[in-house]
């Protein structure tokens, strides 16, 4: 139990919105199935981010219908089957604009947090 | 949208599902790579996955479609109650299914006569006018020529008025060799256009308007689709052909599209329009003058009102014109009709509606059993509700799987229904044909669709939405804390369930009256004396080719041979002629004469002498016609008493009249002979069984020749042949037809009845509906006892340990009967109250069709009262005799 909770604490959950665009990004450097994917997030992010399933599969399912990825059935390098996701076109202009809006975000948090107070307000 | 329709479900559930466990192979995979047991690794990896069907629920939202994937859930789980209680099913489905059959059958039936009885353009503006005298109601006459071309030129209502009526006789088309009847119809040119239907092949006519002399129009005509199809096999290349109608012959210059028809909506008749020629009788308003029905278009933003204010005053301005008083009041105001309303009487309407009236209080009672059977079951389901609700099923979820059973329920009832529906159509289809003014297809239309929708729908709010309530509002806890079934059913749902029998046994018995009314009708119309015999007769109703004998005697060439042919077949007792046998309403001719001053219309009938042999007419004075009566032999008559009654010059004495000189028999006015009355024949029924007899005069057939009076009317457009036979009718019809064929080919066509047919045929209207209403009446009163059955079960089922506690402290089980009987009592007297109120204020309704029995006739309504006091306490009795052979002891041990 113990040991669960510090695991917990060293991840952040993800931001809201964030998720989509992490999967297009991973997606990026090639295709990868579902777990690929928790796998590379992971690594990627020097085991901090932590995807949970139950967001991942609806999220892949809706970038699906979106058409910003398409699934195949694939072998993977161990041999067995597994449901590939590959990104489209539409997907990488997707993931330009969300990268694009998401550096903006940053740079506008960056700036708020840090600003100093004003002098002589307090 | 590649996954858009349900059927997809399966599959991509599946794949979903393979997708999670390749994920869960390849992180056990991993696992074991770094070197945990394999069965350590699966679990693990379960463990981080976390809650499988969750995350499978959850991205099965994300596919957007998730409601409609819970709507199948439903409807699956509704098939499958369904299945698992198939009585509960088959009864409910049974009950509800029989009400939509009998109001979908009835709304078709209402629809086609009534709703949409005509295929033109716009029909609501389609207008019929006709005139009649100031101030009344009744009695139309048709429109001379020349009003109507006063209409033309003073009216601004009308976008244009067209006018027409029938070619005289029976007309035979010819085309080559064959000949096919046909309905021949003189119409103006601007018929067609007033209609707003244009020929599917050719131009039709030239919008030419009315003239005396021949025009461009004249000599061309307009077949039907369906003599199109009979005469040249639905070919083309049909304009400019040319067909012979009565020794005339026409160029075809158009087919009308299928399903045409003017007059009336039967788009089986074969009909052919050929233009109006004006003559010499239209340049009078005199009684010679030729008289048409118009028919005009409403122009845009009139209204009927408005047009009938102006050509009220259009024709109060040409009344004028006719110089003979009588006829000019008579045509001293005009009639505005929608066309589409002149088509069903305004009895058959009335009696259309209370038969649409009374399928659907049969529709109400067959929904409140349904709602009987869900609340009953409802109430049983209490427990697994209850169970459901505590397990996290929300309430709003549990009542909408609930609606979608109800709907499924009624949707397979009005599959059910309107199939039965279709079915019942297609077998009453003869009693309907001979009813109605137009065929009803046993096909539901786009309107038919839309109501059954709208009745299902109905039914399951009607028998959903109660037991719903019910349970919306049951709390969970103590329902799961009590267990069993015998729990949560208050007092205020049997008050419920009891109250809706009884509205079941009211509604029953305004069925049963009005059923009951209408059979007693039945059976008076049956003991009516008719005048005639009417057992071992066959008729065959004759249309008379009269172009293959024009110039001929018919009596000679036809007639005379033909009745001695068929008197020589084998089983013929007699054999005879009669333009129209009694009740056979094929073809009346009235004729007025103006005897003492009065002045009455009469029936004109020929006959030949061996009639009184086929039907035993008798004779109140003089004698029948017989051999004596030949061309060369004094024209002779025979009057019936209604006619004596009025024209015998004693007015104490009919049978004076015998001796009487009545009418010139010839044509020729210089001659003098004329024909002489030679007996009063008893008066018998001659159109309705229910309508006693008028003034009838029968002229005899050897004496009619091409120069008698009535020669044409007589002879040359009906004939009804008639056989008194010892002969099955099996058999002797053949023979008849072959007899009829070596007459005239046309002849072998005929209809051939036998002549109980014909009278049965008679009661017509009243056999209709008797037999609606039973059909109904029966459902209903099966209906509502097997509703009051299922309630006292119920509550016996319901209150059986009360029961065995009540006879294990010593009740006696007469109590117990009575205890039950009476509640039953109770709900009937009520039912039955209630019910001879509505029933009291609704047999109005059926008043036009009654005969020999008053509306409010007290042995109907008290009979159908015991019948249905009896029948409810029949059904209580087996429930109550239930309740007396409660084992105490089972109940105690429950307890």
């Amino acid at each position: 139990m113990k040991l669960r909770t510090k695991q917990y604490q060293n991840r952040i959950e993800l931001l809201q919105g964030t998720l989509d665009m992490l999967i297009l990004q991973t997606l990026q450097w090639g295709p990868r199935h579902g777990y690929g994917i928790v796998q590379a997030l992971r690594t990627e992010s020097s085991e901090v981010l932590q995807v949970e399933t139950g967001s991942l599969y609806p999220a892949l399912h809706r970038l699906e219908r979106q058409g910003w990825i398409r699934a195949e059935w694939k072998q993977t390098e161990s041999n067995q089957r597994g449901r590939f996701y590959r990104i489209t076109a539409s997907g990488k202009k997707q993931l330009a604009s969300d990268h694009n809006r998401w550096e903006r975000m940053v740079a506008a948090i960056g700036s708020v947090m840090r600003a100093r107070p004003e002098e002589g307000e307090a | 949208m590649k996954h858009i329709w349900p059927f997809a479900f399966g599959r991509r559930r599946n794949e979903l599902q393979e997708e999670i466990e390749s994920h869960l192979r390849m992180a056990a995979a991993d696992r074991v790579a770094s070197g945990e047991s394999e069965q350590v690794a699966r679990r693990e990896a379960l463990r981080e996955f976390g809650n499988v069907p969750l995350v499978q629920d959850i991205t099965r939202y994300s596919w957007g479609w998730a409601w409609l994937e819970q709507l199948v859930q439903d409807f699956r789980f509704a098939v499958r109650q369904m299945r698992r209680y198939p009585t509960f099913a088959v009864t409910v489905i049974g009950t509800l299914g029989l009400g939509i059959a009998a109001t979908a059958a009835m709304f078709t039936v209402v629809e086609h006569v009534m709703l949409n009885p005509v295929s033109y353009k716009n029909p609501d503006r389609i207008i019929a006018i006709t005139e009649r005298a100031n101030g009344q109601d009744s009695g139309r006459s048709l429109v001379p020529w020349l009003d109507i071309r006063q209409w033309k030129s003073r009216d601004h209502s009308f976008q244009s008025v067209a006018f027409w009526g029938r070619m005289s006789g029976r007309n035979y088309l010819e085309e080559n060799t064959s000949a096919v009847q046909v309905d021949g119809i003189r119409v103006s040119s601007n018929l067609f256009p007033t209609l707003g239907v244009n020929p599917s092949i050719g131009r039709g006519f030239l919008p030419l308007p009315p003239s005396f002399a021949a025009d461009e129009n004249s000599g061309t005509i307009v077949l039907s689709y369906p003599v199109w199809q009979a005469e040249f096999s639905g070919e083309r290349n049909v304009l400019g052909r040319s067909v012979t109608i009565d020794n005339t012959s026409y160029t075809v210059i158009g087919v009308m599209p299928r399903g045409f028809a003017f007059p009336r909506g039967d788009a089986e008749a074969a009909q052919v329009w050929i233009p109006v020629q004006l003559g010499k009788e239209d340049q009078t308003r005199t009684l010679v003058a030729m008289k048409y029905e118009a028919i005009a278009r409403l122009r845009k933003g009139q209204t009927m009102a408005s047009a009938r204010t102006e050509m009220q005053a259009i024709q109060t301005a040409i009344a004028p014109e006719y110089t003979n008083l009588r006829t000019r009041s008579e045509h001293s105001s005009v009639a505005l009709e929608r066309y589409s309303d002149t088509i069903a009487s305004p009895n058959l309407r009335r009696a259309l509606l209370a038969l649409l009236g009374a399928s659907a209080v049969l529709w109400l009672i067959a929904s409140f059993n349904a709602t009987n059977l869900f609340l009953a079951r409802s109430a049983m389901r209490q427990r697994e509700l209850a169970l459901r609700g505590a397990l996290g099923a929300s309430r709003a979820r549990v009542a909408r799987q609930m609606i979608v059973e109800s709907i499924a329920f009624s949707g397979a009832a009005a599959g059910i229904g309107v199939a039965a529906a279709m079915v019942s159509l297609r077998l009453l289809a003869h009693s309907l044909q001979t009813r109605l003014p137009i065929p009803i297809p046993a096909k539901p239309d786009t309107l038919i669709i839309l109501v059954l929708i709208a009745l299902t729908l109905l039914s399951a709010l009607g028998c959903g939405a109660w037991p719903i309530l019910q349970v919306m509002r049951t709390p969970i806890e103590p329902v799961l804390k009590q267990g069993g079934f015998q729990v949560g059913t208050g007092r205020g749902q049997h008050r419920a369930r009891s109250l809706l029998v009884a509205l079941e046994m009211a509604f029953s018995l305004t069925l049963l009256v009005a059923c009951g009314l209408l059979m007693r009708t039945i059976y008076s119309l049956r003991h009516v004396p008719l005048g005639f015999q009417i057992d071992h007769v066959i008729v065959a109703n004759l249309n008379i080719p009269s172009f293959r004998f024009a110039d001929r005697n018919m009596t000679q060439v036809l007639y005379e041979p033909l009745v001695d042919r068929v008197r020589q077949l084998h089983g013929v007792e007699a054999a005879g002629l009669m333009s129209e046998v009694p009740l056979g309403k094929t073809f009346a001719t009235e004729i007025t004469l103006r005897m003492n001053g009065t002045s009455t219309p009469a029936y004109l009938k020929a006959v030949s002498p061996g009639m009184q042999d086929v039907f035993g007419f008798k004779m109140a004075a003089g004698r029948f016609f017989d051999t004596q009566d030949t061309a060369n032999s004094q024209s002779a008559v025979v009057v019936n008493e209604a006619f004596a009654r009025l024209f015998s010059p004693d007015t104490h004495n009919p049978e004076a009249i015998v001796g009487r000189k009545l009418f010139s028999s010839s044509r020729d006015s210089k001659s003098s002979d004329s024909t002489v009355v030679i007996g009063v024949m008893k008066d018998e029924r001659q159109q309705e069984v229910a309508e006693p007899a008028r003034p009838e005069i029968d002229i005899c057939i050897p004496q009619i020749t091409p120069s008698s009076m009535f020669y044409q009317s007589a002879e040359g457009i009906a004939m009804d042949l008639a056989v008194r036979t010892d002969q099955p009718a099996a058999e002797m019809i053949p023979e008849l037809r072959d007899a009829l064929r070596q007459s005239s080919p046309e002849l072998a066509n005929a209809t051939i009845t036998k002549m109980d047919q014909i009278v049965q045929d008679s009661y017509g209207d009243q056999r209709f509906t008797a037999h609606l209403l039973e059909i109904f009446g029966g459902s209903a009163l099966f209906l509502s006892i097997a509703g009051l059955y299922g309630l006292l079960s119920y509550i016996v089922a319901q209150r059986r340990r009360e029961i065995g506690v009540r006879i294990a402290l010593g009740a006696a089980r007469r109590d117990l009967l009575w205890l039950i009987l009476s509640q039953a009592g109770r709900m009937l007297v009520v039912g039955l109250s209630v019910g001879l109120g509505l029933a009291f204020l609704s047999s109005r309704l059926v008043r036009s069709y009654l005969y020999g029995v008053t509306v409010h006739d007290t042995w109907t309504f008290a009979g159908s009262a015991v019948l249905l006091f009896v029948a409810g306490m029949l059904a209580a009795y087996v429930p109550a005799l239930r309740a007396t052979r409660v084992d105490p002891m089972e109940s105690l041990r429950a307890e």
